[in-house]
């Protein structure tokens, strides 16, 4: 099934559009998109760092996604690097 | 009227008012009131910065900015009033990116649930910081995860602290 993913902070750098779209199983877990997520940044965005991939949360529109909870039927999902405002 | 105001403020339209939050959390029966205010420092570790500019994921910072409020409700209440804004774009140096106002019958209350109030926002909205140097060069603040927040609220003697930033 095709995921769309959002991307905020330091993600919009690598993509200008602030959006990818990636390909996971049917069933597929956060832990799914997130390495599917890694294997895309690996591939298509020079400079890629994949440690702040690994610290990042993923979240809902509503809610941030523990690493085992299945993906969202619908909507986007959302990559959150970790955060410092104030 | 609600006693809680959450916003996000978009800086290309509007700016934050910190005199219209103490406005806000003003109450005849409150004598305590506190405030922070954070501002756009012209420097961070050493290096010479001439802006901010501020990413918010802004349907879940408001949600989670009523959750923080309401935490300090249950907390500090039930007497209380609390005005939480922050700043999206960018933003000048001395320029205010986020305030918090709580208006309480006295000052142990006040001061207590305006410090808590502003830790949980910096330590988990989904908002990012990008320094702009005079140099021309930018970077992303690195900030607090939210996988490692969640991991360790699931501990039931969790508790955040231990390290400063912003």
């Amino acid at each position: 099934m095709k995921v769309e993913v959002s991307l905020f902070g330091a993600f919009r750098d690598y993509e200008p559009g602030a959006a990818v779209t990636l390909e996971v199983p049917a069933g597929a877990r956060v832990a799914d998109l997130r390495s599917a997520l890694a294997a895309h940044g690996r591939a298509h965005w020079p400079g890629f760092r994949e440690g702040l991939l690994m610290r990042s949360a993923f979240a809902s529109q509503s809610c941030v996604l523990g690493e085992q909870e299945p993906l969202p039927a619908s909507g986007p999902v959302v990559v959150l690097p970790p955060v410092g405002g104030g | 009227m609600s006693d809680f105001r959450c916003m996000i403020v978009d800086v290309e339209h509007e700016r934050i008012d910190p005199a219209a939050a103490l406005e806000f959390v003003a109450d005849p029966a409150f004598g305590g009131f506190a405030m922070f205010v954070g501002r756009v420092r012209e420097q961070n570790q050493g290096r010479a910065v001439v802006g901010v500019s501020y990413d918010v994921f802004e349907q879940l910072a408001l949600a989670g900015f009523d959750d923080i409020v309401r935490r300090a409700q249950e907390q500090f209440g039930p007497r209380l009033k609390i005005h939480l804004a922050h700043a999206r774009g960018r933003l000048g140096v001395g320029d205010v990116a986020v305030v918090v106002a709580v208006g309480t019958p006295h000052r142990d209350e006040a001061f207590r649930a305006c410090r808590q109030v502003i830790e949980a926002v910096k330590h988990r909205s989904p908002i990012w910081k990008q320094e702009h140097y005079q140099d021309g060069s930018s970077e992303w603040s690195e900030g607090c995860s939210l996988c490692e927040t969640q991991a360790r609220d699931d501990q039931p003697e969790s508790r955040h602290d231990g390290h400063a930033h912003g």
